[in-house]
């Protein structure tokens, strides 16, 4: 399973400070400690970013890729950054992703971008306004969205639909619902659809020492059901990730397992 | 085909509590949903208090305001009148006074106040602050003193200041409301912090907290429906108090009970408009699940009690 | 049980020709699991598809229409017991009773009662839905011509006629033919001739039992005489009757989808008292209920019911949405502060309950962002500098107040650089993450 890692957001204080000085410093050290930590893929999360993304997302694709030999997943909603990301990315070290494309109008041209630069791209699952209900309205909207991808030009081995993990602590029902849409994602096509989710959001709002519990755990589950990509912190779920692919025969056990 | 009833029955109970040490009033005690007598045991009718306050209601309405013309001055010639002449089951004295932006009475001018309605009237009281946190905590500790030995209903402990209260509720021999945002999670830790620091669970009443019809009905609906289908099907024991709808306190402050009828005239009369607004949250929240309830006007009252006897 | 879209979808031609007007046949079977979609708008699929679609995709509690043209309500179709668990579908009709015993000025007043009973609260235009046209006084001319009469006066209201007189029934039924009007009701002793005349009229029937146990038996015979669109009584009359049997019916038709009670109930809410008679019909209104029949329709009691049943049937997955403006919370003068948060209902309420709290007035400034809560409406691009920029802008408060200071909540802090870069002049300032320190945090900038 492939681990996108998540600690170089906007969100996260040391980060924002570190993006708005343009100090390579603590961006290069996060990204190095989630490479070693296991993590495939680094997610660059710069925010809604109105201004000045374009060239905030040049310099952070430069100053990860400079440090680790690792693509990149760009995550916000500003189509000029991302394309100016997408510019600028060494594909040599893997194919780029765009975080993300959805129902939702203002994000279509999120999919011309991963035609234009041939990349892969994450498709949320909801539309303009509410959250989908379950499984069913989740795969709804996946539908249109492949059906989208494919008239765009896209290969749909380039999507990795994310039915949008929700908080626990807020809307508990969705967590099993969430589950049972990544087994329903992988029949919307053969060869089977691919998945993503963002797993930290299910734990978002709880107390710090449970945080991490609700996350391995939650994605040992979405693992058994067939999940081919998180978002996450990859110091913390790796072992989950190794020992879930023991399991489950994806590799060969051997008492030293955690240590390869 | 014969038609076979699909009939539910549930592993979990609500708590009874029984309050009061003149005249006892007992709610709660269900083992299925509201109303919900042809599959389960619904011994006890819900219980209304009557509302009242320790100043004059200047802020409500018109419509409700003069039912008390005369009496609202002093709170114990209102609780008495609620008593004698409405045949209140119980009287809620909120202490609005005590808020530092009205009135700013003293904790110890609240513990008066509560001494003299307890001195006057047999039905169960209870008593409720004025929604300051900080105050609360103050005031509810000295009315529960006062009150000892009545065992009342003391309101409302909220995640910012259960402690002291709980405290004060269980040294003195009363139940406690436990009021959280319209959050089910919330409620549910709410209550466990409350049992955690041992206040008996079956001495709580929760307040998922209300709102009027129009104003975001739904949401208390739903969370009371989520709270006691969690009482009943997961048996969950923390959820098991009963459910207070405090909900007078939300209706009269809205438009539809203060727009007059010149002004809208389609809305229709005010008089039966808000006393129908009012009706209508009680009785769509006892649907929900509420036990107790907590309503001004007079008229609003009596249809919620003719509903429920054309429910029990 | 209910097909998944994937499992339709392997019953599809798998073309996607794009003729049912979905891109792809996967697109359309997924529309088709959701009920947003009929086979019907597929030209290739083959027969042995449709009838396994067509057993399978048959809504547990049956969509019936009452009435025709813009105002007609559609019924059934309800999914849930809870209405936490998914959106319950169709609000019931309110439908007014008439008495063809009734004087002429009481049939007039209550016609223009229903007419006039339109109003639009928070966007939806609702209104008393149908008149029952009650045959109290056993005489089928005086039936037929307060039917008449109805038709003529408030020709787009859907007509329910209440009588269990086949002769009764035809003439009544004959001005709204074709108009899927109601005709109550079938029992076990008229049930052949009432569907004869249903039929005719291609109204919908009636069924009418004491007990679920009856009922089920009846709507069986009906059907066989072959009658689809029905609605049902089970003779509740009592709050407690209608309530037992709308749970028994609505779970026996979503929880064992029992085909004989899977049809949209029809309860009597009538009371001697208008405010007692309130309370019942939202029984009804809350409790399962497709048409709930009343006595009288004094605005007042309209404007409860039409508000509750607004509120039980909202989306609980969609955000409740407040409509975007400047609202003026206690009396602000143009020297008041002015905040600003998303459009959320439960946010708004929240915060202008405790700005109220405060007793500081002032302007808050509820901007649309989808109903989206503060954190998320600024992760998902909602709630940017340049958007709330833009709504300071063209909302007009620039004309209201003398300052230029906006209140941000605590949550996004970081966006007040970009603010001010956008909005010349002003001054930002950073308020409480959680609404219920705004009462401190008003008070002592009040104070300042």
């Amino acid at each position: 399973m492939l681990i996108i890692g998540e600690k170089l957001s906007i969100i996260a204080k040391r980060v924002r400070e570190a993006m708005m000085k343009r100090d390579k410093g603590p961006i290069q050290e996060i990204a190095v400690a989630q490479k070693n930590a296991g993590a495939g893929m680094i997610d660059a999360n710069i925010g809604p970013a109105e201004d000045g993304g374009e060239e905030l997302m040049e310099w952070m694709v430069t100053t990860i890729q400079e440090a680790v030999q690792l693509p990149v997943c760009l995550d916000t909603t500003n189509h000029a950054a991302i394309e100016a990301g997408l510019k600028v990315h060494n594909n040599d070290y893997g194919t780029p992703m765009i975080n993300s494309t959805s129902n939702d109008p203002e994000r279509f041209p999120m999919l011309e971008l991963a035609a234009k630069y041939n990349c892969l791209i994450i498709g949320l699952t909801v539309g303009k306004g509410g959250l989908p209900a379950d499984e069913e309205e989740r795969s709804a909207i996946a539908a249109e969205i492949m059906a989208r991808t494919m008239e765009y030009g896209l290969p749909l081995e380039n999507l990795y639909l994310d039915p949008l993990v929700l908080q626990i602590a807020t809307t508990q029902e969705q967590a099993v619902k969430v589950i049972k849409t990544i087994k329903m994602f992988q029949e919307l096509n053969d060869p089977p659809m691919k998945t993503v989710v963002g797993l930290s959001n299910i734990s978002n709002g709880c107390p710090k020492d449970v945080r991490h519990i609700l996350n391995k755990y939650y994605l040992a589950l979405l693992m058994y059901e067939g999940l081919t990509a998180a978002i996450a912190d990859p110091s913390e779920v790796i072992e989950t990730v190794k020992t879930i692919d023991v399991i489950t025969g994806k590799t060969l056990y051997a008492h030293s397992y955690l240590e390869m | 085909m014969a038609f076979v009833p699909p009939k539910e029955s549930f592993a979990g109970r609500v708590f009874p509590v029984t309050i009061g040490t003149g005249v006892q009033q007992t709610f709660g005690g269900e083992n299925t949903l509201p109303f919900h007598s042809f599959e389960g045991e619904v011994p006890n009718r819900p219980l209304i208090a009557y509302e009242i306050q320790d100043v004059p209601p200047e802020d409500w309405p018109e419509t409700v305001r003069r039912l008390y013309d005369g009496v609202s001055d002093d709170p114990v010639k209102w609780a008495k009148y609620c008593e004698e002449e409405l045949k209140a089951k119980a009287v809620a004295l909120r202490l609005v006074g005590t808020h530092p932006d009205s009135k700013d009475l003293s904790a110890d001018d609240a513990a008066k106040t509560v001494t003299d309605v307890l001195g006057a009237i047999k039905v169960p009281l209870i008593i409720l602050g004025s929604n300051h946190v900080e105050k609360d905590s103050e005031v509810l500790v000295r009315a529960a003193e006062a009150a000892k030995g009545y065992d009342c209903v003391i309101g409302k402990a909220q995640e910012a200041n259960y402690k002291t209260i709980a405290a004060a509720a269980m040294a003195n021999g009363h139940k406690l409301i436990a009021m959280s945002e319209l959050d089910i999670n919330l409620s549910k830790q709410l209550n466990i912090l409350l049992t955690q620091m041992g206040f008996d669970k079956e001495k709580l009443i929760t307040d998922p907290m209300c709102s009027a019809l129009g104003y975001g009905l739904e949401y208390t609906y739903s969370v009371m429906e989520r709270i006691r289908l969690a009482a009943l099907s997961q048996n969950d024991a923390v959820m098991q108090p009963p459910m207070l709808a405090d909900v007078g306190m939300y209706v009269w402050k809205i438009k539809e009970t203060q727009a007059p009828e010149d002004v809208l005239p389609e809305w229709g009369s005010l008089e039966e408009r808000g006393i129908a607004w009012e009706a209508v949250t009680a009785s769509s929240l006892l649907m929900a699940g509420s036990e107790l309830l907590i309503m001004r006007h007079q008229r609003a009252v009596e249809a919620v009690e003719l509903f429920v006897d054309e429910l029990m | 049980m209910a097909l998944t879209g994937v499992q339709i979808f392997k019953l599809l031609p798998k073309t996607n020709c794009k003729k049912c007007g979905f891109p792809t046949c996967l697109a359309f079977a997924m529309k088709l699991a959701q009920r947003q979609a009929s086979l019907d708008a597929c030209p290739d699929v083959s027969e042995e598809a449709k009838a396994t679609l067509g057993e399978a995709s048959a809504p547990p509690v049956r969509p019936v229409t009452l009435g025709a043209g813009d105002k007609a309500v559609k019924m059934g179709e309800e999914t849930v017991l809870f209405r936490h668990e998914k959106k319950f579908v169709n609000p019931p009709a309110l439908a007014l009773e008439i008495k063809d015993t009734e004087s002429d000025d009481a049939v007039d007043a209550k016609i223009q009662d229903v007419v006039g009973s339109e109003i639009n609260r928070v966007g939806q235009l609702l209104r008393i839905d149908a008149v029952f046209l009650n045959n109290d006084s056993g005489d089928a001319g005086r039936l037929a011509s307060l039917a008449e009469k109805v038709a003529q006066k408030a020709p787009e209201t859907a007509v329910i006629i209440g009588t269990e007189n086949p002769e009764a029934a035809d003439a009544a039924i004959k001005p709204f033919s074709g108009k899927n009007a109601i005709l109550y009701g079938a029992t076990e002793a008229n049930a052949e001739k009432m569907a004869e005349v249903a039929k005719a009229a291609k109204a919908v029937l009636g069924v009418k039992a004491d007990g679920l146990d009856a009922l089920s038996s009846l709507t069986e015979k009906v059907k066989s005489l072959g009658v689809d669109d029905m609605v049902i009584d089970p003779g509740a009359r009592s709050a407690k009757e209608m309530l037992e049997y709308n749970t028994f019916i609505r779970r026996a038709a979503i929880k064992k989808n029992f085909k004989p009670l899977g049809y949209p109930v029809i309860n009597f809410a009538q009371r001697d008292d208008a405010l007692h008679e309130s309370l019942v019909a939202g029984l009804g209104i809350a409790k399962y209920a497709s048409i709930v029949v009343v006595s009288s329709a004094e605005k007042w009691k309209n404007l409860a019911l039409f508000t509750l049943r607004q509120n039980i049937y909202t989306d609980p997955q969609v955000p409740m949405q407040v409509e975007q403006k400047i609202y003026k919370i206690g009396d602000p003068t143009p020297d008041s502060p002015l905040l600003i948060t998303t459009n959320f209902s439960l946010t708004y309420f929240i915060v202008s309950g405790e700005v109220e709290n405060s007793k500081v007035p002032a302007h808050l400034a509820i901007m649309d962002c989808e109903g989206l809560s503060v954190l998320t409406a600024w992760a998902a691009g909602k709630f940017t500098g340049s958007k709330i920029a833009n709504f300071i802008k063209e909302s007009g408060i620039e004309n209201e107040i003398n300052h230029r200071e906006l209140i941000i909540p605590g949550y996004v802090a970081i966006l007040s650089g970009a603010i001010e870069e956008k909005l010349e002049g002003w001054k930002v300032t950073v308020g409480p993450r959680e609404a219920n320190a705004l009462p401190a945090f008003l008070r002592s900038a009040q104070a300042a």
